[in-house]
C-alpha cells in the first residue's frame, strides 16, 4: 500500500510543483514584466501617429483670404484590390485628368500606381467609394489671391513647412497650431483599420490673422504701379498707403522690373527722399521758432554757390529759379533747393538730425515684418556741418524707406503724433475668440499742433495751381503732398533718379497719406510732378469710383466737396485745419513734456531694446552688442522724453 | 450555467459596443471628407468670385462693353441730407 501512497504523493507533488511554476512564472510575466510586455502587445496592435494641426488663414481687413490651409490628397491605387478595373480607369482618368491608356497600362505592370499630386477635395470626391483606391490626406497652403500682396503676405518655406519670407514668417509663432497625437489599432501586416482612434492629444489649430491691408486697395496699387513702370519704363517702384489715424498700412505695393517675383522694397530698401523731405526741415524750423511767416531768402535765381571749406565751393540749383524773396511757404511750394539750402542754416547738425530722428528716420518702425531696413541717418557727429545741412534740407545724405517716409507724413496728419506703422489688424483663435485687435500706438509727439497745421497748408499749397504737384488736383476734393525728384547713388555714384510724391487725400482730415516712389523713368519727364503725381491721382480716382474703397465716404461728406473751379489757395491766416484724433490722447508737446517710465529691457536683444525705449520718446546710445546687460538711467525710473539712455551689452 | 450566461452577455456587449463605433468613425471620416469637399469647393468658389470682381477682368469686360474708368471729374459726390435735430 507504501508504494501506491507514495507514487500519489509524488504526482500530487509533480502537480503542484508545475502549478507552481505556472503561477511563477505567469507572477513574473504579470508582476515583474507585465508593463514591457504589454507595451509590445500594444506596439504590435496599435501604431501612434501624430495628427497635424491646420495652419492659421491669413485675411484682408475685409475678410479675404489671402492664405490658407486646405486639404490636399495624394492619391494610389492598388491593382490588386481593384474589383471593377473599367470603371476605376474611367473615374479615376477622369478624376486626375491622367490618360486612361496610360492608367490602364500602370494597372496592369505595376503593383502600386501612385498619383502625388496633390490633388483636392473636390477632385478625389468621385474616387472616395471605388475600392482599391486609396487617398492619403494632408494640408497644404494655398494663396487664393495668388500675386496680389504676394511679398507682403509671404510664403512657407519648402523643406521645413514653416514661414519663410514675409508674414507668413514674422507671424509663424501665431499661425502655426500645435500638433495632435492619436493611437490606431492596426492588423499583423501593419496597415491601419477603420477602427475608432484613441486621441491622446487633440491638435489645436493655429489662429488666423486679419491684416490692415485692403484687398481692393492693394489691386488698384499693384495695377496701377505695374501700369506706371510700363509706362514710364521704369526700374521698380514702390507704394505705400496708410491710414494716418491708426497707422494701419492699407497697401503696400513693390515691384521690380528686372529679375523674377517682386521683392518687398518698401521694407527693405532705403532712398534718398529728395524734395519730399524738405518738410522735415521746414517742421524743424517752424517748431524752434527760426523762421516765421515773413521771414524770407532770396531765390537767387535758382543758382546759389556756397563755400563748403576754405578752398571748396558747391553750387545748389532750382529746375525753375525764383529770382526775388521767398518765404518757407514759397520754398515748399516751387520746392526750392536754394532756400531750403540757406533756411536750414538756422539749425545746427543736432537740431536737423533730432528732427529727422523724431520722425523715424534712421530707426526701423516696428512693423511686423521679418526684414525691416531701419533706413540710413549718420550720427550728428559723422555730419559735414557746411554740407550735410543744406544735403539734409534737400532730402540727400539720409536714407528712408517708403515706409518711413508714409509713417512721417502721418505724422503731419495726425497733429504731429507719430504713430507706429502696422499689418496686423487682429488675431483670432480658432473658435473664433479675439486674442488681439490693433490700437493706434503714438510712438511720440514729433511736432507741436500749431505747427503740424502749419505744414499742411504748406502741403496744400503744393498741390495748388502754384505748386509742383498741381497734377494732383481732383475735380471736387482737395489734396496736399509733396513731390521729390532724386538723384540715385548706385554703385558709388549718382546716375538716374527717384521721383516721389508723397499725398494727404483729402486735405481737410486726410484720411489716406499715399506714398509713391518710382525708380528710374526713363521715358518722357523723371521728375515727381511728372510721373508720380498723375500716378497717385489716377489711384485716387480709382478709389473714389471702387465699390468697396477704403474711404470712409461720410467722413468724406462732413468735408463739403469744393468744385475745383471755386477752390481758391488758401492763405495761412484764413485757414483753420480740422485735425481729429482718433483716441484718447494726452497731448504732450515737447515744451510740456511729462517724465515716462524707463521700461526693463535688460535681456532682451539691441534691436529690441532700442525699439522699445524709441517708443518710450528716450534717446538711446549702445556700447557693445549683442544682449543688453544693464541700463542707465536704471528700468523703472523716471526720465523725462529725449533723455539719453545708454545701454551696455554682454559682448 | 450562471457564468456561461454572464461570459455571453459581457461579450454581446462588447460587440455591439465595438461595432457601434466603428460604424461612427465611418460616419465620422465620410463627414470630415465631406466637410474637406465643401472647404475646398469654398476656396475654389472664393478664387474665382475674387478673379472675376478683380480690376483686371472688370476693366477687360468693361472696356469691351465701351466703357472707362471715370476720371475725378466724372464722379459726383451725393451729398446725404444730415438729419435735423428734433424739435420737441
Amino acid at each position: 500500500m507504501a508504494r501506491p501512497t507514495l507514487r500519489i504523493s509524488f504526482l500530487q507533488a509533480c502537480l503542484l510543483l508545475g502549478l507552481l511554476l505556472v503561477l511563477g512564472r505567469a507572477a513574473q510575466l504579470q508582476l515583474f514584466q507585465g508593463e514591457d510586455w504589454a507595451q509590445k502587445a500594444e506596439q504590435q496592435r496599435t501604431t501612434r501617429d501624430t495628427l497635424e494641426a491646420r495652419r492659421g488663414s491669413i485675411y484682408d481687413r475685409r475678410g479675404t483670404p489671402l492664405a490658407v490651409t486646405q486639404e490636399f490628397y495624394h492619391v494610389g491605387v492598388a491593382p490588386n484590390e481593384v474589383k471593377n478595373r473599367r470603371e476605376v480607369v474611367k473615374l479615376v482618368s477622369r478624376a486626375l485628368r491622367v490618360p486612361a491608356g496610360e492608367l490602364e497600362r500602370r494597372l496592369r505592370t505595376e503593383r502600386y500606381v501612385y498619383y502625388h499630386g496633390p490633388y483636392t477635395a473636390t477632385d478625389i470626391e468621385p474616387l472616395r467609394k471605388l475600392k482599391g483606391v486609396h487617398a492619403q490626406g494632408s494640408y497644404r497652403r494655398s494663396y487664393p489671391t495668388q500675386s496680389i500682396a504676394a511679398p507682403v503676405v509671404g510664403r512657407l518655406d519648402a523643406d521645413s513647412g514653416a514661414g519663410g519670407s514675409g508674414l507668413e514668417r514674422a507671424l509663424d509663432d501665431l499661425l502655426t497650431g500645435r500638433p495632435g497625437e492619436a493611437v490606431f489599432l492596426r492588423d499583423r501586416r501593419g496597415r491601419r483599420l477603420e477602427s475608432p482612434a484613441r486621441r491622446v492629444r487633440e491638435p489645436v489649430p493655429g489662429n488666423d490673422a486679419w491684416l490692415t491691408v485692403d484687398y481692393a486697395l492693394q489691386d488698384i496699387a499693384e495695377r496701377a504701379l505695374e501700369d506706371a513702370l510700363h509706362d514710364l519704363e521704369a526700374e521698380g517702384g514702390d507704394i505705400v498707403v496708410l491710414d494716418p489715424r491708426s497707422g494701419e498700412v492699407l497697401a503696400i505695393a513693390s515691384r521690380q522690373t528686372a529679375g523674377v517675383g517682386a521683392r518687398p522694397t518698401a521694407f527693405t530698401d532705403p532712398f534718398e527722399p529728395g524734395s519730399t523731405a524738405k518738410l522735415f526741415t521746414a517742421a524743424a524750423l517752424l517748431r524752434l521758432g527760426r523762421v516765421d511767416s515773413t521771414d524770407v531768402v532770396n531765390g537767387h535765381c535758382g543758382k546759389l554757390v556756397v563755400a563748403t571749406s576754405a578752398r571748396a565751393t558747391r553750387v545748389i540749383s532750382d529746375v525753375h529759379g525764383e529770382c526775388g524773396d521767398m518765404t518757407l511757404s514759397k520754398a515748399i511750394t516751387v520746392s526750392s533747393n536754394v532756400a531750403m539750402a540757406q533756411f536750414s542754416q538756422r539749425l545746427d547738425v543736432t537740431e536737423q538730425f533730432t528732427a529727422l530722428r523724431d520722425f523715424g528716420f534712421g530707426s526701423p518702425t516696428g512693423i511686423e515684418f521679418p526684414s525691416e531696413s531701419r533706413g540710413a541717418l549718420k550720427a550728428p557727429e559723422d555730419w559735414q556741418a557746411n554740407y550735410t545741412r543744406a544735403s539734409a534740407a534737400m532730402g540727400y545724405e539720409f536714407g528712408v524707406t517708403a515706409l518711413q517716409l508714409a509713417a512721417a507724413y502721418g505724422a503731419i496728419a495726425n497733429d504731429g503724433v507719430l504713430l507706429a506703422p502696422t499689418l496686423v489688424r487682429e488675431v483670432r483663435a480658432h473658435d473664433g475668440s479675439l486674442l488681439y485687435r490693433h490700437q493706434p500706438e503714438p510712438v511720440r509727439r514729433v511736432i507741436p499742433s500749431d505747427v503740424a497745421a502749419t505744414l499742411m497748408r504748406y502741403l496744400r499749397q503744393v498741390v495748388s495751381t502754384e505748386g509742383t504737384a498741381r497734377g494732383a488736383q481732383l475735380a471736387n476734393y482737395e489734396v496736399a503732398g509733396k513731390t521729390g525728384t532724386a538723384r540715385r547713388f548706385i554703385g558709388g555714384r549718382y546716375q538716374g533718379y527717384t521721383a516721389s510724391f508723397a499725398a494727404l487725400f483729402p486735405a481737410d482730415d486726410p484720411q489716406l497719406v499715399i506714398v509713391v516712389k518710382i525708380n528710374n523713368p526713363t521715358k518722357g519727364s523723371y521728375y515727381g510732378g511728372a510721373t508720380a503725381v498723375p500716378l497717385t491721382k489716377q489711384m485716387l480716382e480709382r478709389m473714389l469710383a471702387a465699390r468697396n474703397p477704403a474711404l470712409d465716404f461720410k467722413r468724406l461728406q462732413e468735408s463739403e466737396p469744393v468744385p475745383l473751379a471755386t477752390r481758391e489757395v488758401r492763405q495761412p491766416e484764413a485757414v483753420a485745419p480740422v485735425l481729429r484724433v482718433a483716441w484718447p490722447y494726452r497731448d504732450r508737446d515737447s515744451t510740456a513734456s511729462e517724465p515716462v517710465t524707463v521700461p526693463e529691457v535688460a535681456g532682451q536683444g539691441v534691436r529690441e531694446a532700442v525699439l522699445a525705449l524709441h517708443r518710450k520718446g528716450l534717446r538711446v546710445t549702445v556700447h557693445g552688442t549683442g544682449i543688453v546687460a544693464r541700463l542707465s538711467p536704471a528700468a523703472g525710473s523716471a526720465a523725462a522724453p529725449g533723455t539719453t539712455v545708454h545701454l551696455w551689452t554682454d559682448e | 450555467m450562471f457564468w456561461l450566461l454572464l461570459f455571453l452577455v459581457v461579450a454581446a456587449a462588447v460587440t455591439l459596443r465595438q461595432s457601434a463605433a466603428i460604424r461612427l468613425a465611418t460616419s465620422l471620416r465620410v463627414l470630415r471628407e465631406e466637410r474637406a469637399t465643401l472647404e475646398a469647393r469654398q476656396a475654389d468658389l472664393r478664387r474665382r468670385i475674387s478673379e472675376a470682381q478683380s480690376r483686371g477682368s472688370l476693366a477687360r469686360v468693361a472696356e469691351n462693353l465701351g466703357l472707362h474708368e471715370p476720371v475725378d471729374s466724372e464722379i459726383t459726390p451725393l451729398m446725404v441730407p444730415r438729419a435735423r435735430p428734433r424739435v420737441e
